[in-house]
């Protein structure tokens, strides 16, 4: 290409203009229409040339205007792409009316290396994040300006006003003539500015004290406060302003306003807030009409209204009790209406009439379209399918719009645990004032569902390892689709976990599944789960574990839970029944007085659970959950005919040897006179052939928000195991052992092991079993009783792991006989502790808790005891 | 591997760039493991792009670059370079298969309709983009064939969280949702199935009324008994519609 730059400069940019005319070019001055010829790009190092020119829009063989509008258009469309300081077009040939032309252009300087001098790593890396400074990054003054403000601002935000930030960039020399520079930025923040008084003024009603106190984030510099140091940050101290005014306007003054307010610098460091109010009077309520209002009479709306003629003016109150955005599901006037299809409604309070110190009001309502649910979509649920989202969901198309409806969606869905709770957000779209409809657009985010549990460890004298599998969000159906492995077949909500341990004398297999939504029409829970274990004799002796004395369990439950309507649709109503069969084979344990033979246990159990605990499972932060439980078995003794208190008067119940003679316990032939010897192995595998029991428990949890996210959780459980028929008697079966961690150890007899801080594990047994008792530490109790009362406060709450602290307070006691039933006296605790909850692994925590109490046969107190919990919640 | 190994830690980026290329055409030709070639291709391609950005070998390497993420069946990042080789490169000779490979990459991003249907949504408009751009294209009947596909799946989701309304028995959900249904999307293979059932939930909903309610809910159900008829005379369904029609006759007068 001919390189004569005989060159019109056409044009440096600037100069030109905003001609809103069409797209065609346009002469300038005294333009002439040219042809392209060759166009040209120089001075580009990392941009393709074929990308410019692509990107200008010129093309060989267009007729354009020398000077013309269209090439003004061209360099300013460069000019915006941000990554060129300097733009040149020019003519470098003229052949006829052809003209070849060059695209001189110069890029911006990358990036190469940045350095953050005079603050913290992490800052810096922050910082360097924030405003995206990564290697290659096009240094424009746009880049610069930006990071400065915002390093600033960072910094003042957290009162450092006088800040300082120095940005220099400086050419990297580069064989590659690679056009990149360094960035150095330093930063100079200074002392934080602090307030050094805080003068009121003009104040009479409120003492300068309250007034400051309700300055919650602008505070004065205190020897002693250490909890919330002065700093002055212009944005908060707007806000705080506002704080002083509520104070006024929530008792009566309504006309309180902050006359002026003025800021000293006493040095560069200390400021002097200075603050000039004028109180006004004391104003208090008159007559409150309504207006506008057809759905709900005057006195339905005064009484949802709360204030009355006569009551110290608060207007804070009263926006509350019309509209409360701090709260979606307040009492107030606003949700009354929305919460009835009023989406459009609209309440305003007007003063009417000021005389005196009363004012009048007038509540303007427009009520507006009733408005409906339309389309009800769900977005970002890659994992959980369809189906079991819309089946939670109780807005549905064609339904009246309902705010409440809404928010109970929310917490509904974040509670199923395979979303992000604190990320689910519900989005109005299409909201149609004339149609009446609105379309809502629920947006998830899938967290992990799933848990992994594999141990492996010494204990018992031998190698014990464990594996367990949870998925909390299966799909059986997926199982047998090779597409669904994913890498497992989830999306349907089902629940599977699969558990194994296996060690040299024992081993124990379940699995668990469960749908919650058998059918797919209510929400009915279908549960089962098989068990089996095996234990067999340990020899101590040669440590050998002997395979032919073995003691088996295996169990079956089937159960079905389902969500009720009434009374109200917190209401949970669950039935399972349940067998289990154990086998002995010249196993003797502590359960049984015989060591071959067998027994069964079938039982049906009936639960009613009301849980309206919200919005986060790991967490919640209100709410309560109730629960009675009945498990019983069959009353057989009714119906059999067995005189069970007197068994040991039969022959077949009495000791005897091989030939069928009755013998005594010596093991010789009875003599005259010798009376017969119950033989109480055959009369226990008699009772113990079909346990009969009932057992009754109650759990009540309460959780109170009491300021901020701190939560007190405040619980009691009482639990009873008794007996149909007193001759048969309480089976060793299913009972309660009171004392530490409460997680479930390895058993074989149905033991239900309740949490009680502050003592170890199963340690409280019954207070009154006396010496005399045949009963042993190993029988539990038939009956007992538990309070606890914790507080907790979040850490963090994030999807990725929740940790919470607690403190706690915990009492119970555990009781043979309701003769001994004493509701006082408790074995007490108190202690705290940590919980780290994390999808992957589940609850994991630790609590240190001191027993006030001695344990039975003791005479001092237990004293401290540590506990890591695993995998439940206390 | 020693030879292969040496190669990627080289700083000869000539040598880099015709080992890559000559294991791109061995696996495209189906020579050996091609998957494993493709996957030692791709390592040097990451290297070579951004130094070949803006030179004229730059232009084949995007596309192979692209193309063996394509093979690989890493389709989010093949969908992703497709599109960049589209903008980049609007005059190459291999734009029409860069942009149907795009396309075609969002079709097998794609999820199963009860899932989040963003990629679907996206790949239509990919797909509709090729059409429209290259109608004289030959892959124009696939194309059509994907696009329609996906725009099934599409319907099918809807139709099925109406069918959900229905199998929960909230009838005025499933009334409204199906109505929406076959209003959005006329030419459904579902049309029948969203007909019938607007009909039977209307019908469900009318017989399970309070008495008061019930002449009304009736006539609704009448009156979509009316639709199904006559868009689907001999339709699968008009049996059962025949005899819910017979009960809410039987019905009325009763009232």
């Amino acid at each position: 290409a001919l390189k004569t730059k005989s060159t019109l400069a056409l044009l440096a940019l600037g100069l030109l203009f905003n001609f809103t005319s069409a797209a065609q070019d346009l002469p300038l001055a005294n333009g002439q229409e040219y042809t392209i010829g060759e166009i040209e790009v120089t001075g580009n190092v990392s941009f393709n040339e074929q990308t410019i020119i692509a990107y200008t829009g010129l093309k060989k063989g267009e007729k354009i205007f020398i000077p013309g509008d269209r090439i003004s258009k061209v360099l300013k469309k460069l000019w915006d792409v941000g990554s060129f300081s300097d733009v040149n077009i020019y003519v470098t040939n003229i052949d006829g009316n052809v003209a070849d032309l060059e695209l001189e252009i110069q890029e911006v300087p990358a990036l190469a290396n940045v350095r953050i001098q005079g603050i913290k790593k992490k800052k810096q890396e922050e910082f360097i994040k924030e405003n995206k400074l990564n290697k290659g990054t096009k240094v424009t003054e746009n880049l610069l300006t930006t990071t400065k403000n915002y390093i600033q601002n960072t910094f003042k935000e957290e009162g450092f006003l006088n800040t300082k930030v120095v940005m220099n960039t400086v050419p990297v020399e580069d064989t590659l003539n690679r056009n990149t520079v360094n960035l150095v930025v330093n930063v100079d923040k200074g002392e934080r500015v602090k307030i050094e008084d805080i003068e009121i003024s003009g104040n009479e009603a409120f003492s300068d004290a309250r007034l400051k106190r309700a300055m919650k984030k602008t505070k004065e510099q205190k020897f002693l406060r250490f909890w919330k140091r002065s700093k002055f940050i212009p944005e908060e101290y707007e806000a705080d302003k506002q704080k002083i005014l509520s104070i006024y306007k929530e008792r009566g003054y309504r006309d309180a306003r902050i006359v002026s307010d003025s800021l000293i610098h006493v040095d560069e460091n200390d400021v002097t807030l200075n603050i000039n109010l004028e109180e006004g009077n004391r104003y208090y309520f008159g007559d409150i009409e309504f207006v506008g209002n057809s759905v709900y009479s005057d006195q339905e709306l005064r009484r949802r209204l709360g204030i009355s003629k006569g009551d110290v003016y608060n207007g804070v109150l009263l926006e509350k009790q019309i509209a409360d955005n701090t709260k979606p599901d307040a009492n107030d006037l606003t949700n009354l209406y929305q919460n009835n299809g009023y989406l459009f409604s609209n309440i305003n309070p007007v003063e009417v009439r000021v005389y005196n110190d009363t004012i009048d009001f007038e509540i303007r309502i427009r009520e507006g379209k009733v408005a409906y649910f339309d389309e009800i979509t769900v977005i970002g649920n890659d994992k959980t399918k369809d189906h079991v989202i819309y089946r939670e969901m109780r807005t549905k198309p064609g339904h009246k719009y309902s705010k409440e409806a809404v928010v109970r969606t929310v917490r509904e869905l974040g509670q199923l645990g395979f979303f992000d709770a604190e990320n689910l957000t519900p989005d109005f779209k299409e909201v149609d004032q004339n149609s009446g409809t609105v379309d809502l657009e629920y947006s998830v985010v899938e967290a992990g569902a799933s848990q992994i549990e594999l141990q492996g460890g010494y204990g018992g004298g031998g190698f014990v390892g464990t594996l367990g599998l949870s998925f909390n969000n299966f799909s059986l159906s997926g199982l047998f689709d090779k597409d669904a492995y994913k890498p497992l077949p989830m999306g349907d909500g089902q629940t599977l976990s699969l558990r194994a341990q296996a060690s040299t004398y024992y081993q124990t297999y379940s699995l668990s599944f469960s749908e919650p939504w058998w059918g797919g029409k209510k929400p009915v829970r279908l549960s089962t789960s098989l068990q089996h274990t095996e234990q067999y004799f340990y020899d101590y002796r040669n440590r050998e574990a002997d395979k032919d004395r073995k003691f088996s369990i295996s169990g079956i439950t089937l159960g079905l839970a389902r969500r009720l309507t009434v009374p109200d649709d917190f209401f949970v109503l669950s039935t399972a029944v349940a067998f289990q069969h154990y086998n002995l084979s010249n196993y003797n344990t502590g359960l049984f007085t015989f060591g071959d033979g067998y027994s069964n246990n079938f039982s049906l159990t009936l639960g009613l659970t009301r849980d309206n605990t919200f919005s986060n499972p790991i967490f919640p932060m209100g709410g309560s959950k109730f629960e009675i439980i009945a498990k019983l078995t069959p009353p057989y003794s009714l119906f059999n005919d067995i005189d069970y208190a007197n068994l040991g008067d039969q022959k077949e119940y009495q000791l005897q040897n091989e030939n069928g003679v009755l013998i005594n316990r010596q093991g010789r032939p009875l003599r005259d006179g010798e009376d017969p010897v119950p033989d109480q192995g055959k009369i226990d595998q008699e009772k113990y052939k079909w346990l009969e029991f009932y057992k009754i428990k109650f759990n009540g949890t309460w959780y109170t928000n009491i300021y901020e996210k701190l939560v007190l959780r405040t619980h009691a459980e009482y639990g009873f195991l008794g007996a149909y028929n007193n001759d048969r008697g309480i089976p060793p079966f299913e009972r309660f052992y009171l004392g530490g961690d409460g997680m479930g150890t390895y058993s074989m007899d149905g033991r239900e092991a309740i949490a009680l801080r502050g003592y170890p594990n199963q340690s409280l047994i019954p207070v009154d079993r006396g010496v005399m008792s045949s009963a042993t530490d190993n029988d539990g109790a038939t009956i007992y009783n538990k309070y606890s009362l914790e507080l907790r406060y979040p850490i963090t709450l994030k999807p990725t792991a929740s940790i919470y602290g607690l403190t706690f307070l915990e009492a119970g006691a555990s009781f043979d006989d309701f003769k001994d039933y004493n509701p006082f006296q408790i074995n007490r605790s108190a202690g705290a502790g940590i919980r780290i909850f994390m999808p992957a692994f589940g609850l994991l925590g630790i609590d240190f808790g001191y027993g006030f109490d001695p344990l039975p046969g003791e005479t001092q107190a237990n004293g401290w005891e540590t506990h890591f919990i695993i995998g439940q919640q206390f | 591997c020693g030879e292969y190994q040496k190669v990627l830690k080289s700083k000869d980026t000539g040598l880099k760039y015709s080992t890559a290329e000559n294991l791109y055409n061995e696996a495209k030709a189906g020579e050996g493991n091609s998957r494993r070639k493709y996957r030692k291709a791709l390592r040097l391609f990451e290297q070579l792009v951004p130094e070949f950005r803006g030179k004229p070998q730059g232009q084949k390497l995007t596309f192979m670059f692209a193309d063996t993420y394509y093979e690989l069946n890493d389709y989010f990042l093949a969908g992703y370079q497709f599109e960049r080789f589209v903008e980049s490169y609007p005059e190459s000779e291999k734009l029409e298969e860069a942009a149907f490979k795009g396309a075609k990459s969002y079709y097998f991003l794609s999820p199963a309709y009860y899932l989040d249907q963003t990629e679907t949504i996206k790949g239509i408009s990919k797909m509709q983009e090729f059409i429209n751009r290259f109608p004289e294209s030959e892959r124009m009947d696939e194309a059509n064939k994907l696009a329609t596909e996906l725009r099934v799946k599409l319907e099918r989701k809807t139709y099925e969280i109406a069918k959900q309304y229905h199998h929960t028995e909230s009838y005025v959900a499933a009334i409204t949702a199906f109505d929406n249904f076959i209003s959005q999307y006329p030419g459904s293979p579902f049309r029948e199935k969203a007909l019938y059932y607007k009909f039977e939930s209307a019908y469900l909903y009318a017989i399970n009324s309070y008495a008061y309610a019930m002449p009304e809910r009736l006539a609704n159900a009448r009156e979509y008994f009316e639709d199904y008829q006559r868009y689907y005379p001999e339709g699968e369904y008009i049996e059962m519609a025949n005899t819910a029609l017979k009960d809410i006759e039987t019905k009325e007068q009763q009232l």
